[in-house]
């Protein structure tokens, strides 16, 4: 598997690099969960640094590793504050389908992920934010799991999140890509 | 720094089941509140709960912190959810005590029962979810997702996940101490964007050294002949009776409370007749 550039057929394959990498992304993100800052004005939303390492990991590395990396690093990051792995599960699942459309970039952005640097920074933001608007519409299972109506997640939930996930995912995902595409080069990814 | 996972209740009743036991545990339970609105039969299920979290064995002063910051959140989402948004209630008729200001949502014996309920609910399930948290060794991860039928090479990620964990931390204090060391603060307050971009200098070395360091890992699986076969765990899970019991009855909660959903008005709001004549009704 290469990163950026990635074959069509190569998008779900599932080799050592994909599990490493995956693991990487899910520790990444769960440490990294740990330290975060809240949004003026909201009660219970967090501006997360951390969750660049979802949109970047998903773009860098693919669909797989992108929903590994949201998905089950979001839930390590509820296991190491104490509220299990599971518990809020369907939360877990929306930033694992962010990274798993991050990661399909190649199939919906191909100019851009196949153009010089700057168009592959370019890409990295437009991806993560076609992600993060389309993967965190599933926190609205909320309303089946824990009886919410859709006016308060609209409201308190999926607007607040997607707005500091965008400014997240916008900001650090090209930095995240200007910085590792060097380093692939001088690694002969 | 020390971030792993806390295995507070080594040793408890729960700690010595099958680690699947109280994967599937959540799993069922969580199916099952999920379907019921009567506050009468969710003062059932938090009573169930919390028997089980008390199977765990954690020290309480140990997770006060957790509890107060999980029971803080819920309080805030079922405070917007139901008293202030008050959506569920549109064509219902309520009896209501006063409108808040301004934004002229009712506060009514039906909104407040219907706000305990789902606080109920919400502390139910994080009862139950608690002693995922604390009563299996981190270690015991992969072969529990392994043997619930998750894709070894996926459970093995997981394994690799909490075993990444410690070293992660302890590079992360490294870069925190390198870029001090070249005039780094981290400093506070700020817009959000002037926070995001003062942690550049850490996330950026951070998550690009991660990633090279885990080509070792890369090289050490592919020598190994990692996904060229099945492979095996070196941690034997097995149920136990007592195991298939506590499964059982967790299964029998989730049917009982799918069939009763049906038969009864456990999937319905339930209000006390003491709320409504308060209410003057």
């Amino acid at each position: 598997m290469t990163t950026m550039k990635m074959e069509r057929g190569a998008l779900w394959e599932v080799n050592s690099r994909t599990i490493v990498y995956a693991a990487i992304g899910a520790a990444l993100y769960g440490v990294l969960q740990l330290f975060s800052f809240l949004l003026p004005g909201t009660q219970n939303v967090d501006v997360r640094p951390a969750f660049a390492i979802v949109t970047f990991f998903g773009y860098a590395f693919g669909p797989v590793v992108g929903l590994f990396t949201g998905f089950v690093g979001n839930m390590i990051g509820d296991q190491l504050r104490g509220y299990g792995l599971l518990t809020y599960w369907n939360w877990s699942l929306a930033g694992g389908l962010v990274g798993l459309i991050v990661g399909l970039a190649p199939l919906y952005l191909s100019r851009w992920v196949n153009g010089n640097l700057r168009d592959r920074a370019i890409g990295g933001a437009v991806a993560a934010a076609v992600g993060v608007v389309i993967g965190f519409i599933f926190i609205f299972s909320d309303i089946w799991v824990g009886g919410s109506s859709a006016n308060q997640l609209l409201t308190t939930g999926y607007v607040p999140i997607v707005v500091s996930d965008l400014i997240v995912g916008i900001i650090l995902t090209p930095i995240l890509v200007y910085a590792w595409e060097p380093v692939k080069e001088q690694l002969g990814r | 720094m020390n971030i792993a996972p806390r295995y507070l209740g080594r040793g408890s009743w729960l700690a010595r089941r099958d680690p699947r036991l109280l994967v599937l545990v959540v799993v069922l339970f969580v199916a099952t509140v999920s379907q019921v609105w009567d506050g009468r039969a969710v003062v059932g299920l938090v009573i169930i709960a919390f028997g089980y979290y008390a199977l765990a064995g954690i020290p309480f002063r140990e997770v006060r912190r957790n509890w107060i910051a999980a029971l803080t959140l819920i309080t805030i989402i079922v405070l917007v959810n139901t008293v202030l948004t008050g959506s569920r209630f549109e064509g219902i008729v309520q009896h209501s005590f006063f409108a808040l200001p301004l934004i002229g949502t009712p506060v009514s014996a039906e909104s407040l029962s219907y706000a305990v309920t789902q606080w109920l609910r919400y502390a139910a399930m994080l009862a139950v979810g608690f002693p995922v948290a604390f009563c299996v060794s981190p270690s015991d991860f992969g072969v529990t997702f392994a043997r619930l039928g998750i894709p070894y090479k996926l459970a093995f990620a997981v394994d690799l996940t909490f075993r990444f964990l410690p070293s992660l931390a302890g590079e992360y204090q490294q870069t925190i101490d390198a870029q001090r060391v070249r005039g780094y603060e981290p400093g506070s307050g700020g817009n959000p964007v002037a926070r995001l971009r003062r942690s550049v200098p850490i996330l950026v070395p951070f998550a690009v050294n991660a990633i090279v360091g885990a080509e070792d890992t890369i090289d050490a699986m592919d020598l190994r002949g990692f996904g060229t076969g099945q492979r095996t765990w070196l941690r034997h899970l097995a149920f136990d009776r007592t195991d298939r019991i506590v499964l059982l009855a967790f299964v029998a909660l989730l049917v009982g409370a799918t069939i009763a959903g049906f038969t009864t008005t456990t999937s319905h709001p339930w209000t006390p007749q003491f709320l409504i004549r308060l209410a003057g009704g």
